[in-house]
């Protein structure tokens, strides 16, 4: 699984970030690890309109929070 | 007007959330005021939490509408983001119906080493407040690390012309007087000129920068004259804010034991792009607003007298849904209308 650090960006840059790693992504998923609290909503709502699943793996009491986003193929299953 | 971009200061990199996006979660909000016991009721008071603004019996039918607002920057001229913060606080006044005897005390909180900009902010508020026929009363000013501003505000209105969102009726039309998109535009205008700049551009026709001064040409518009022409054919009032069109569209669905049916979505020319490209969930109605519109329900019948009306004191709406028998908020077959000033 590949990783991004987004912790310390702000709306919207960690969606772009995110963006340009998911369109070179090479591994089965990427983990994205972030501290801005908009950006949660915002990266689930996005990559989940574009076709991928995105799975939460943040830690209650954690100030950040951990995404891991698997793209689906046009079935809706995991490629 | 003062010339705001001489300061070395961008107002927005000190504070990590912008605008109404600052604003604490609906849940957390309503575990917090749930915690220390303050949703129900209380005699002294018309309405109070739960509503835009609280409303207090002063005699002779005379009604003292209180409320406060304050918040980040959404811009880094500090004199639009005095202009903004002034028209946002005087919006949860006008969503009760109340615009007469407008008072606003500043509350206004700056870093140590953005003092710089004080005058031009306040020289905004006051310009915003003289412009809604109001007064500035007074205020307070703290040091902070994120800057802050906006403002106590009263203002009075009579019993019978107080509106509240709890009034609304299923069969009536739900109107917005402001078209839908500052987060998105604000958004853009943050990242046109880094590492995003082409991806930015590229996602829209129009140029990022005309579509953030369309937004900020919304944010600063008091929703003073929409309520003077709406307040009669209104049944019920709020304004559109950090929780966006659907938020508000719950909250108006709760309170009044109705549901919502969105349908049509007014959004600034460009910015449904730009939500798409950071998530922000305006095609849904999700995308927080900042200074966004009153949201009013009108009866049928009263419904060409109210758009006639809107008309004639140049007042943007929309019809943007129904009140339904129903509970919660759906969206129904939504179109989107792009729209340019």
């Amino acid at each position: 699984m590949e990783r991004v650090d987004v912790r310390g960006e702000v709306c919207p840059r960690p969606a772009l970030i995110v963006r340009d790693r998911l369109a070179d992504l090479e591994a089965e998923a990427l983990l994205v690890e972030g501290d801005y609290p908009p950006a949660k909503g915002n990266l689930t709502r996005t990559c989940s309109k574009h076709g991928y699943e995105v799975e939460d793996r943040s830690e209650a009491g954690n100030d950040g929070f951990e995404l891991v986003i698997r793209p689906l193929d046009d079935e809706g299953d995991n490629a | 007007m003062p010339d705001a971009t001489e300061g070395p200061t961008e107002l927005t990199e000190y504070a990590e959330l912008h605008g109404c996006s600052c604003k604490l979660g609906r849940s957390e909000l309503d575990s917090l005021l749930t915690e220390v016991d303050i949703t129900t009721p209380q005699p002294e008071l018309i309405c109070g939490v739960g509503e835009d603004a609280s409303a207090r019996p002063i005699g002779d039918d005379q009604v003292l509408v209180s409320t406060i607002d304050f918040f980040t920057p959404i811009v880094d001229d500090p004199y639009q983001f005095g202009r903004i913060a002034a028209c946002n606080a005087a919006s949860d006044a006008f969503a009760m119906g109340a615009w007469t005897d407008l008072s606003l005390l500043v509350v206004l909180g700056l870093p140590r080493t953005a003092t710089d900009v004080a005058t031009a902010l306040l020289s905004g508020i006051i310009d915003a407040v003289d412009e809604m026929g109001g007064v500035v009363a007074g205020g307070h000013t703290i040091m902070n690390p994120w800057p802050i501003a906006g403002g106590a505000v009263t203002a009075t209105t009579t019993e019978s012309s107080l509106l509240q969102t709890t009034t609304a009726s299923p069969g009536e039309r739900l109107y917005l007087t402001k078209p839908l998109g500052t987060q998105p535009a604000m958004g853009g205008l943050r990242v046109k000129d880094g590492e995003f700049g082409e991806t930015v551009t590229d996602t829209t026709d129009r140029p990022i920068e005309t579509i953030g001064e369309e937004a900020l040409a919304w944010m600063t518009t008091p929703n003073r004259d929409a309520i003077e022409a709406a307040h009669e054919f209104v049944t019920a009032a709020t304004d559109v804010t950090g929780f966006g069109l659907l938020g508000q569209s719950k909250l108006l669905a709760e309170n009044a034991g109705v549901g919502v049916s969105l349908t049509h979505l007014p959004i600034i020319e460009g910015t449904l792009e730009l939500s798409r490209l950071f998530g922000y969930g305006l095609e849904s109605a999700e995308s927080a607003e900042t200074s966004g519109g009153l949201l009013l329900t009108v009866p049928e019948a009263e419904s060409s007298a109210f758009e006639a009306s809107l008309s004639a004191a140049d007042v943007f709406y929309r019809e943007v849904g129904t009140v339904t028998e129903g509970t919660g908020v759906e969206l129904r077959d939504l179109t989107f209308e792009a729209i340019s000033r």
